[in-house]
């Protein structure tokens, strides 16, 4: 009989037990799929389970293990893929109506990556109708309803990978895979209490996954630790022959083990001084402690970000490009059966934006890129708070409840910088407060080490919420 | 200007002109005058909650509105018309911002275009020599 503290159990801790025999994979995957079935649909987590996929690949994982056949550190551990990663012969809705039929021949690549890893698919994880490319007013656009926040139920996980990261904190799966275009990863790390990495852009593949921005679109662990995302990332980064976004192999490949940090040359770490204009009073208390705790560990000083119309470029980016991406279901009308009132129209608007505006966009975000290397030639991270309030009311109008200038995920996003989110705190009610760590692109590696040092000096990772029974 | 007779029929001229009519009725006009020639001019009003625009910008927004209800028009309900032009308003000042930063002719937009030439080409697949039968 496998408890709830297992399950909760970081992949670095899962994987040290399945590779000593002393964890079963099939037990393991049985495990997650009881507690799934259970709490799932209390959350609105799961688009759909596979529990076919899941025993038979665990039964795989198992045998390989038994015969001495060890893959490495997710072999035998089951996972959630955000819905809109294609899994052949399985439904992939992309959170939305009008897709709800859809099949795909084909898996992703990073479903492809995973298998051959030897995780174990445990189903489809919720999500906004179409990641959000349609944009949307409340926390019910999605084709599952509203995703609830295990913390509490009343309260959003924030979206798009609102499945990803719900699962992930209510102990339903090792790890989830979710994707970011702007705060998509972040955004739910930050209100469910897991470590969310956003890889640099090309670092992992697109192939099979819906396309909402071709240019900024990324996919990315949420999990229980920085080490744990870095795992993940090394499973899934890399050189694709299908997608011709990804970086070239030595730049997209990314190797990990934790000994690598040993002999690295101390991180300089630049505190944000205007990522937010404010935060909330339980977001502030916790960001200062977490400042001590890294201004202990590493050298910090005050840093700035450039300020330009960068919201702006990255908000017509996403509009022009996903306009173009869902310009089918715009102009045959089927746009109207997504559940949300604004994503219902708000793509004619995105559709009437100009070229010559498009472009302006691309070249602002040229010049950020360049503003942005010179910032990262006397930093090495960035960090500030993941979100400058806590979950907010599940019934919370997000279009004026949300609409807090974020020139950090803005930036982050426009130039494909890497950013790790890891929790550092919790509100007086109880709801977790979120870190971020932003590098220079390519850096990821430096983003998981000052979050990996962060969570060895604290345990708010190691934090669960007490789900009622 | 291209020799192509215009396509519309005066039936659909007709609806063009009903839909159109119709968005007009969504936007009240105001009168206001002119910096330019001090006289007073009919501009329409902005919608309930958008952001203050300036004659020029209203027209800009308004211009996208149209061009929605004119392609789309019979698609919507009342209350999403007046959505839809609130939205265009709240766009503007977005796109101002953004026009406002100063760039130079030579500065490159960031496309991420790689052209395939810097790039390997996929392998082929590996087909299996067949055994001879």
């Amino acid at each position: 009989m496998i408890g709830e503290e297992l399950l909760y159990l970081t992949v670095t801790e899962l994987a040290k037990r399945i590779e000593a025999k002393k964890l079963s994979p099939v037990q393991l995957t049985k495990a997650y799929l009881d507690r799934s079935e259970k709490l799932g649909p209390r959350f609105n987590a799961y688009a759909r389970l596979t529990p076919e996929i899941a025993v038979q690949q665990a039964e795989t994982a198992e045998k390989e293990i038994n015969r001495g056949h060890y893959r490495g550190p997710l072999h035998g551990i089951p996972y959630a893929a955000k819905d809109l990663l294609a899994v052949r012969g399985i439904p992939t809705t992309w959170g939305a109506k009008p897709f709800a039929q859809q099949v795909f021949d084909h898996d992703a690549t990073v479903i492809e990556h995973l298998r051959r890893t030897g995780a174990v698919l445990l189903g489809k994880a919720a999500m906004i109708e179409l990641a959000g490319g349609m944009n949307y007013r409340f926390a019910s656009a999605s084709l599952q309803g509203e995703t609830k926040n295990p913390w509490n139920a009343t309260c959003w996980t924030c979206g798009s990978s609102s499945g990803s990261g719900a699962i992930v904190a209510a102990g339903m799966a090792g790890f989830a895979i979710g994707t970011e275009t702007w705060g998509s990863i972040i955004c739910p790390s930050a209100f469910c209490g897991t470590s969310g990495l956003r890889p640099t852009y090309g670092r992992v593949s697109r192939s099979g996954a819906m396309a909402l921005s071709y240019s900024m679109d990324k996919i990315g662990p949420i999990a229980r630790s920085a080490e744990d995302c870095a795992r993940i990332f090394a499973a899934v980064a890399g050189h694709d022959f299908d997608d011709r976004s990804t970086l070239p192999i030595d730049k997209a490949a990314f190797t990990y083990s934790a000994s690598m940090e040993i002999t690295a040359k101390p991180l300089r770490i630049g505190w944000l001084t205007n990522a937010w204009k404010t935060l909330d009073k339980d977001v502030s208390r916790a960001v200062a402690a977490a400042e001590k705790v890294i201004r202990r560990y590493f050298t910090l000083k005050a840093a700035r970000l450039p300020e330009g119309p960068f919201e702006e470029a990255a908000g017509v980016i996403i509009s022009v490009e996903g306009a173009a991406a869902f310009r089918e279901l715009i102009r045959s009308g089927r746009v109207s059966e997504l559940a949300d009132p604004l994503g219902q129209i708000n793509g004619y608007v995105n559709e009437q934006i100009s070229g010559a505006d498009y472009i302006r966009a691309l070249q602002v975000r040229e010049i950020l890129q360049q503003k942005m290397t010179a910032l990262f030639d006397s930093v090495d991270v960035l960090v500030t708070a993941s979100q400058p309030i806590v979950a907010p009311p599940l019934d919370t109008n997000l279009e004026t409840g949300l609409s807090f200038p974020d020139p950090l995920g803005a930036i982050g996003n426009l130039c494909g910088l890497p950013a790790l989110s890891v929790p550092c705190g919790f509100s007086e009610g109880n709801l977790p407060v979120g870190l971020q760590f932003v590098a220079r692109a390519g850096n990821d590696a430096a983003v998981i080490r000052a979050a990996r040092t962060f969570q060895q000096h604290t345990e708010w990772h190691r934090r669960r919420p007490k789900i009622p029974k | 200007m291209n020799g192509k007779k215009s396509g519309v029929s005066r039936r659909e001229f007709a609806r063009q002109a009903v839909l159109v009519s119709a968005a007009g009725a969504l936007k009240p006009f105001e009168s206001v005058v002119s910096p330019e020639s001090g006289a007073r001019v009919d501009v329409p009003q902005e919608p309930p909650g958008a952001p203050k625009l300036s004659g020029e910008s209203r027209a800009e927004a308004d211009a996208r509105y149209e061009a929605i209800i004119k392609q789309y028009g019979d698609r919507f309900s009342g209350d999403q018309k007046k959505d839809l032009r609130r939205l265009c308003y709240a766009q503007q000042p977005q796109l101002e911002r953004l026009r406002a930063f100063a760039v130079q002719n030579d500065d490159s937009p960031a496309l991420y275009l790689k052209p395939l030439v810097e790039r390997d080409k996929k392998p082929a697949a590996v087909v299996p020599p067949r055994r001879a039968s």
